[in-house]
């Protein structure tokens, strides 16, 4: 499966951004999402009601689909853990306030984890295939793989995404992501695949989401060696790690880099390291002189109990 | 590739386990009631939380129902079914809540105290609904949970037989999981789609849907698992669709696009005309608008629509859970050779003049259709076929 076009909103500066990969840096305390100007993708008055994901979501998405020239695709599909969390806590905070009274159902309708997917096809009129992946920091792997049975199952062009954004009240203090290394964050990033191959285009190889995973080392290498290909191809790893492993798992191939440092920790930011794996394949594609990365890892270890893997690859087979 | 279906479970208002819930549908006795703590006709289902952990010899008290009512139901579809590094085992479930029971006690009680702990906010999400079940079973690997609101269910089912048809794994268990939640109630509340009485679905004097809670799951594997496992074939997994409506947030469309798109589809897929299909169970919530909308698509594809019912006036609309409850309903039609009735049912409406089954009756049944649909104008077609 192939990338025909990519968008991230994020804490760095990912939007319409060709080649950001060269000048990301660490986000720091004073760091915060940095929105586009919404009002090319998104009427106003839609607008207003919206919170950070759907914005975030259907900006990137739009972008995907005006890069690639696609006006329908033939599948919209969005991993999210929280969906849309900030509308949830919203109309918990009516019922308080209401009491026994009536009840405004405006926060409520747009409260369900499929708003993000199921509004994507609401202003397009998409009538298509539409699916919505909720396991936690796995959620945007179940997605692309879905992207990938829809692909071979002669769907021709797919729209994939992950997006969290975060919420104070019910996410931020959320439990299962409380310690990790970076501060909490908020993202989305979509992709438009397609099997459809063209000159210079990036790969998708293969996605692996595992869930209680017994044997990290023992897992990476039987997903590569499914996928043909052995640790020495594999040119860089971009990985999050849980926050209370305190070394580097070594097992991992090639160059090592933390993807945390720059996306913030949020659920789905495997979709950030994709784009950024992505990033880094087309500007290596396009220039004479540098590593020569050809083939990398994104390695998704948010929680310690889940692994995600992406392999994606300039080379063509 | 055939797609086998293996194994069923459910708990809901009018049973504990598949063989109460097939009584119960026999005897047309409806588990709906009026709920004392929501103030509302609802379908409960009679155990408690701590009788559900104590079922289960759980010691950590923080499993969130939804967790708690999909033990049952997996564990009774599960059987004797074990790990075997022969076959690949996944396990799918959806919710649309997910932990919300627990965040509710955080939310209302927990932070307006000194020392607020996040403790109950640990199972807020739905994934982590779904692990805690997988852990009970044993299943590691593929864990995933789908949330599509109240074409949930349909879709892990859906999901599984894609991932089957894919090659990615060989044996998977499959269904959602959905308690009654003060969010969801007071969610439907405000839009205003209540009965104040008992729901009728298909009926021209319907007023609205009644909420229910409840867990379903089925194991679907393919020839290799059927080898290794031993199982027995109940029933095959023939077709599927998914398709977007694309008309409303929360409403259907007057034609019912989205729905005659799934049926026609999934039809397509199990290779069947329209007029082989025998039985459909549809989504049939009760509300004057889903109702009329399925019934305009059921005409569209089938222009005489065959025997068909919505069994919500039993179990309630279980949103996430409809889905994979209403496949056991279906699993159920052709192993019983029965079509299943549609209770409350006394007028047709005037747009359509369809007329729904009233009584469990015996039928000779190859082929039965199930609708979802959800927020977001999600709709789902599954097929059942006689193996």
């Amino acid at each position: 499966m192939f990338i025909k076009a990519a968008s991230t909103i994020s804490y760095q500066r990912t939007f319409r951004n060709p080649g950001f990969s060269a000048t990301l840096k660490p986000l720091t305390t004073q760091s915060e999402l940095l929105a586009p100007d919404y009002s090319g993708f998104i009427a106003a008055m839609d607008r207003r009601r919206m919170t950070d994901i759907q914005k975030m979501s259907i900006t990137c998405a739009m972008d995907c689909l005006d890069q690639s020239g696609i006006k329908q695709p033939d599948a919209i599909i969005v991993g999210t853990s929280m969906g849309c969390s900030v509308n949830i806590k919203t109309f918990l905070d009516k019922i308080l306030e209401a009491g026994e009274g009536p009840l405004s159902p405006t926060s409520f309708i747009v409260s369900t984890h499929n708003t993000v997917a199921g509004q994507i096809a609401l202003l397009l009129k998409n009538h298509g295939y539409n699916m919505t992946y909720t396991q936690n920091t796995l959620s945007f792997e179940q997605a692309l793989i879905d992207a990938m049975i829809s692909c071979d199952d002669s769907m021709k062009n797919v729209l994939v995404g992950g997006a969290d954004e975060e919420e104070n009240a019910i996410y931020n203090m959320h439990g299962r992501l409380g310690d990790k290394r970076a501060q909490l964050t908020s993202g989305a990033s979509f992709f438009l695949v397609s099997n459809q191959k063209e000159p210079g285009a990036v790969r998708i190889v293969d996605v692996g989401s595992f869930g209680w995973v017994e044997d990290n080392g023992h897992t990476v290498n039987q997903f590569l060696q499914a996928n043909n290909t052995t640790i020495d191809e594999v040119d860089l790893t971009l990985f999050a790690i849980d926050g209370k492993q305190n070394e580097l798992p070594n097992l991992l191939p090639g160059k090592l880099i933390d993807y945390q440092q720059f996306a913030g920790t949020y659920y789905t930011s495997s979709a950030f390291a994709m784009h950024y794996a992505f990033d880094i394949l087309l500007t290596q594609l396009h220039s004479n002189h540098g590593d020569h990365v050809k083939t990398i890892l994104v390695y998704n270890n948010l929680l310690p109990e889940n692994l995600g893997l992406i392999l994606l690859t300039s080379k063509t087979d | 590739m055939k797609i086998f279906v293996t194994g069923i479970g459910a708990i809901t208002a009018i049973g504990g386990n598949v063989v109460e819930n097939l009584n119960s549908l026999r005897s047309l006795r409806t588990g709906l009631h009026k709920s004392s703590e929501y103030n509302l006709i609802t379908g409960e289902v009679s155990l408690t939380n701590d009788q559900l952990s104590e079922c289960f010899h759980l010691h950590d008290q923080n499993y969130s129902r939804t967790t708690l009512l999909s033990l049952p139901a997996a564990r009774e579809a599960w059987g004797n079914n074990v790990r075997d590094s022969r076959i690949r085992t996944g396990l799918i479930s959806s919710t649309s809540v997910g932990g919300m029971d627990r965040t509710e006690k955080y939310y209302f009680h927990d932070r307006r105290t000194n020392s607020p702990s996040h403790y109950h906010l640990m199972v807020h999400d739905n994934g982590t609904t779904t692990e805690l079940l997988a852990e009970e079973l044993g299943i590691t690997g593929y864990i995933s949970t789908i949330s599509t609101a109240c074409s949930s269910g349909a879709n892990s089912i859906m999901q599984a037989a894609r991932l089957v048809e894919a090659g990615r794994l060989d044996r998977v268990i499959a269904g959602g999981s959905e308690p009654l939640a003060l969010f969801d109630t007071k969610g439907f509340a405000s839009l205003n789609i209540y009965d104040p009485g008992f729901c009728k679905p298909f009926d021209e004097n319907r007023k609205g849907l009644n909420l229910g809670e409840g867990a379903a799951f089925l194991v679907l594997e393919n020839e290799k698992s059927l080898s290794a496992t031993g199982n027995q074939p109940i029933c095959v997994l023939s077709g599927w669709n998914n398709a977007s409506d694309a008309f409303h947030q929360t409403a259907s469309s007057p034609d019912g696009r989205g729905a005659y798109l799934a049926m026609i589809h999934a039809l397509e897929k199990a290779g069947l005309s329209a007029t082989e299909i025998d039985y459909v169970n549809a989504h049939g919530t009760g509300t004057v608008n889903n109702d009329l909308s399925e019934s305009m698509a059921l005409q569209k594809v089938f222009g005489k629509v065959p025997p068909f019912s919505s069994t919500k006036g039993f179990t309630g609309h279980t949103l996430a859970a409809a889905g994979a409850i209403e496949a056991v309903y279906c699993v159920l039609s052709i192993s019983n050779q029965s079509i299943l009735p549609n209770i409350n049912f006394e007028t047709s409406m005037h747009e359509t003049g369809l007329q729904p089954e009233k009584e469990f009756r015996p039928a000779s049944i190859q082929h039965v259709l199930s609708n979802s649909f959800g927020f977001g104008g999600n709709c789902t077609s599954l097929v059942f076929s006689k193996s």
